[in-house]
């Protein structure tokens, strides 16, 4: 909100005698903090952040009226004569209930006035408004801006027979002033005349009966609708005016009357205009019931005593009416606060009163014991940390992702994951409107814009969850999603270059402990990757330390044995065929630690050196009894194939 | 030694020793003249020895001395070059070996945590001596938990599918816009046993999203950090208690804090708490729009309605509630110019900005 400090001065005089930093520092210290501050054609202007529950506050009076209250100033009077309740000239309908309770209009003939005068129209220039100079609508837009509460003119002569307020019917429509048509549900409360819908209360008027330049007469609107009421109609039409957005957090409903006052006042100063009669439908609606506060409640909330009889002419100031009893204060909020319902909101009033900085700092004490940090979170942090010095790269990738680029992964991981159930109904935009069953997508894209960008090796992973569809919806999994391609080493003469291998994505997955393997895929040229759940990776021990385990302080005897197998021969098969025959207990392990292929290898063939370490629990196992354990086991592997190479 | 007692070729070898000497660049040149000089067959000292037993007795002794002398000068003269040769190989067998520390090494690979990871990483280590353990809930969240429980109206505009996203198949169901719907989910948890438990304390830390357009300071996807306490007679003094704590333990011992009144639709009374200015220490600058101070996070105590809600009574309970922006705290403190860079994932501001520690 705009708030031009000459006009607040206006209404609060002792605003003139303040530095700009310190209204600011005042403002933000009541709950509005000041986002900007400009000049305007030598105006000082500045811009509030109003919360969405203090639409009182929507105006340089509201505002005022908060400042007043904290710094205990006073108020400028209202500088206008009410105008005398007359016999109505048309007759007005309220047949919305609490939606509309009250109704306050005049008619008057416009003159030939000199029109807005040059002060009203700088005003409405800091507010950003240009003035029409155009009495009716200058002076309805004046003081909305200046006293928060908005008015609307119409043109009486195009008005028929009478003016009802009620909930539209199904099929009614209606040209509002910016020339749109709406189709009008019943959900919107509307005025009508004999003829229909002239206006969308508290939202925006119709075109039909607009005030032009030829109107010659005016029939002023000043009411108080509902905020729920307006909110929904100007959600409902993506209609959001001035009028709707202050009506839609809350107006005075005491300012009906006055504001068709200041509006008449303004249109017979500025344009001479003549009072034919004024009269209101309805009546301010009865104030809410009156809250309790008691001293203890004030006590809890902060830590320190305060007394009610402190508290009292705070709440005062604010405009509630307060009457001190033996069980507490209570405090009827005044018309224009629509935002109090329990006693903290009261108490809340008092410290926004004192100022939040009188509040003492204390820390909670600690009940109960405190708990663990959870295993799935330390798992995370931990799995972060060591992926990241294995020299990879935490990624963030947002959630959603393409259908094509969906369909594509979830068909190459052969996964059956509708992608129904996992689209939003109003993404921002296709690309960004399936939320993904795999987080190999957004990592190969990440790959592919890294190596353009000149990285010569990428390595990436990301900790997120995935969505498969179910019919309760999408069903979340964290999932750790690696990605690695590019080129390992031949940056220094110590490392010679290769490209990336699948073989170093396995690699890794072992490092991490998993058991069962996951595939790795090849998600382009020289792109790898591999995505599995956190849960395969198993818990981390309970135990800080596990049980000792007995381990052989005899020899170790080593033996290499170089096999010619053929190219498609499974090693995975090959080794746990010859780990059978040896003494379980004893071999320590057996892994292939060489793989040579070369043209003058027997056409079809590879060699694999295969190394055995024995070590016995007990004693020191002889050369003998070794050479007999690794010639069994070649017997096994000749019996699938392999050969002894000479 | 009076060289008259030799034969002319002993005196030519003994007058040539010096230069054949100097002569031998390697150990095997010189292992062949020390072969010639002073081997046992053959060599010069041999000739000579063969002289002195074929010398007449009277010259014997004193042939024999200075045959000796000679040898022994030989010998000395071949160890000491022998010493050299041998230092020199050595030395170049080290240099052979050496290997100026100055060329490029073989680096080990260096990764990196996401910057917003570290962060909320760094938060949890905060909060933990004060007790806060870490809870989590789902990314997709029924209405119920993400705006009933927390006593957002049913005509609130931040439910409209301009500000959230919802499913096609599920209409009760929405990517949650915040991180408080966990606070719900926990408290409907732990009522049953809060008097056994004697309170909640917890962050949780995770991704939300809202409908806005990717732009320097718009992400439909970021991350915040939510933080409840439950107990019996909890005030803003311990809200205002912890986070200067915690605000103090984050941006170091000298931040300044300041709580202004706000308002949420879950806390009452509600708070905005802002932090003095990193960049300009509070004199005013872009990053705080000339304010001096920098909005971080909202907060207050939770509104009896939420505590209701999950069935916890207000009568008897109360707490409070924050929630940290983690991508606006990370811009904040790094001076990160725009948004977008975190989701980038370029792998040299991840190694920035990120690291290891």
């Amino acid at each position: 909100m705009l708030i031009e400090i000459k006009a607040l001065a206006q209404e609060l005089p002792a605003v003139a005698g303040m530095q700009v930093n310190e209204l600011c520092e005042l403002s933000a210290a009541l709950g509005f903090p000041v986002d900007g501050v400009s000049q305007e054609d030598g105006e000082t202007i500045i811009e509030v952040d109003v919360t969405a529950n203090r639409g009182d506050v929507l105006s340089h009076r509201g505002f005022a009226r908060d400042l007043a209250a904290r710094i205990g100033g006073k108020l400028a009077p209202l500088a206008c004569p009410t105008l005398e309740e007359g016999a109505p000239l048309m007759p007005i309908h309220l047949r919305a209930g609490a939606a509309c309770p009250i109704y306050s209009t005049a008619v008057l003939d416009l003159g030939e006035g000199p029109g807005t005068p040059e002060a009203a129209r700088r005003f409405l220039a800091s507010m950003g408004s240009n003035a029409k100079g155009f009495a009716p609508v200058d002076g309805s837009n004046e003081l909305l801006f200046r006293y928060g509460h908005p008015t609307h003119a119409f043109d009486a002569d195009r008005l028929k027979g009478c003016l009802i307020v009620r909930w539209a019917e199904e099929g009614e429509t209606l040209v509002t002033l910016d020339g749109v048509e709406r189709k009008l549900s019943p959900k919107d409360l509307l005025i009508a005349d004999e003829s229909g819908p002239v206006a969308l209360a508290g939202v925006m008027g119709g075109d039909s009966t607009k005030v032009t330049p030829e109107t010659k007469r005016v029939l002023l609107e000043s009411a108080w609708f509902d905020a729920r009421s307006v909110r929904a109609t100007a959600h409902r039409h993506g209609l959001h005016s001035d009028a709707s957005y202050r009506f839609g957090r809350g107006a005075d409903p005491a300012m009906a009357r006055t504001g068709r006052d200041l509006l008449a006042r303004r249109l017979m100063d500025w344009g001479g205009a003549v009072l034919h009669g004024a009269w209101t439908a309805g009546e301010v609606p009865a104030a809410p019931a009156a809250i309790r506060l008691t001293e203890a409640t004030l006590h809890r909330l902060t830590g320190s005593p305060i007394s009610l009889g402190e508290a009292q002419p705070l709440l005062e100031r604010l405009g509630f009416q307060v009457v001190r009893s033996a069980d507490g204060l209570h405090a009827q909020p005044p018309t224009w606060r629509h935002d109090m319902e329990i006693e903290v909101d009261l108490a809340e009033e008092v410290l926004r009163m004192r100022g939040y900085d009188t509040i003492p700092m204390a820390l909670p004490p600690l009940e109960g014991h405190p708990e663990p940090l959870s295993a799935n979170y330390v798992q995370r942090k931990n799995l972060a940390l060591r992926l990241a010095h294995l020299g990879f790269h935490q990624t963030v990738t947002l959630g959603f992702v393409s259908p094509e680029l969906d369909a594509e992964f979830m068909s190459a991981l052969g996964v059956d994951n509708p992608q129904g159930g996992r689209t939003l109904v109003n993404p921002l935009g296709v690309e960004y409107s399936v939320m993904r069953g795999s987080l190999l997508p957004s990592l190969r894209a990440t790959a592919e814009y890294n190596l353009r960008q000149g990285a010569r090796e990428v390595r990436l992973f990301e900790i997120s969850p995935t969505y498969f569809s179910t019919p309760e919806g999408p069903q979340e999994t964290l999932k750790l999603a690696i990605v690695w391609t590019g080129t390992l080493g031949g940056e220094s003469y110590l490392s010679p270059a290769r490209p990336v291998r699948s073989a170093d994505l396995v690699g890794v997955a072992r490092d991490l402990g998993l058991t069962v393997l996951p595939k790795v895929h090849e998600l382009g040229e020289g792109v790898f990757g591999i995505e599995f759940p956190l849960g395969e990776l198993g818990r981390p021990q309970e135990r800080i330390i596990p049980a000792f385990q007995a381990f052989s302080r005899f020899p170790v005897m080593e033996r290499d044995l170089s096999l010619l197998v053929a190219m498609d021969q499974s090693y995975a098969a090959l080794r746990e065929a010859m780990v059978q025959v040896l003494p379980q207990g004893t071999l320590q392990s057996l892994d292939c630690v060489d793989v040579f292929r070369h043209k003058n290898l027997p056409q079809g063939k590879q060699a694999w050196l295969m190394r055995f370490r024995f070590q016995h629990m007990e004693r020191t196992l002889t050369g003998a009894e070794v050479d007999g354990w690794v010639a069994s086991a070649l017997k096994v592997a000749q019996g699938l194939g392999a050969e002894l190479r000479g | 030694m009076d060289m008259s007692l030799l034969p002319p070729e002993l005196c030519e070898a003994e007058r040539g020793f010096p230069a054949a000497l100097q002569a031998c660049g390697d150990l095997d040149a010189l292992m062949r003249l020390k072969g010639a000089f002073i081997g046992r067959e053959g060599s010069h000292a041999a000739r000579m020895m063969e002289l002195l037993k074929a010398a007449p007795k009277e010259q014997k002794r004193e042939l024999g001395a200075a045959i000796n002398a000679l040898k022994g000068q030989w010998e000395e003269s071949i160890r000491i070059r022998q010493a050299e040769l041998e230092d020199a190989k050595r030395k170049q067998g080290a240099l052979a070996q050496a290997w100026d520390p100055e060329l490029p090494p073989p680096a080990p690979a260096k990764g990196a945590m996401h910057p917003l990871n570290r962060l909320m990483d760094r938060m949890v280590e905060v909060f933990r001596p004060l007790g806060y353990h870490v809870e989590e809930g789902p990314e997709v969240e029924t209405e119920a938990h993400n705006f009933d429980g927390l006593n957002i109206p049913a005509d609130h505009p931040a439910r409209g599918s301009a500000d959230t996203f919802y499913l096609k198949e599920h209409a009760e169901l929405l990517l949650r816009t915040h991180t408080s719907p966990v606070q719900v989910r926990v408290m409907q948890r732990l009522a049953p046993t809060l008097e056994e438990k004697g309170g909640i304390r917890f962050l949780a830390p995770g991704r939300v999203y809202r409908k806005d357009e990717i732009d320097p300071t718009h992400s439909p996807m970021f991350h915040q950090v939510e933080g409840l306490l439950v107990g019996k007679g909890i005030g803003m003094h311990h809200l205002k208690g912890t986070l200067n704590y915690a605000m103090k333990a984050l941006f170091g011992p000298k931040a300044e804090v300041r709580f202004r009144p706000s308002y949420f639709p879950f806390t009452e009374p509600s708070c905005e708490v802002d932090v003095r200015c990193p960049l300009c220490g509070g004199d005013g600058c872009r990053v705080c729009k000339g304010s001096g101070w920098v909005e971080l996070l909202g907060a207050g105590l939770v509104h009896p309605n939420v505590l209701r809600f999950s069935g916890i009574d207000p009568e008897v309970w109360s707490g409070f509630a924050f929630g940290i922006g983690v991508e606006r705290t990370a811009m904040m403190v790094s001076q990160t110019p725009d948004l977008r860079l975190f989701f980038e994932n370029d792998t040299r501001f991840l190694a920035a900005m990120g690291g290891l520690d």
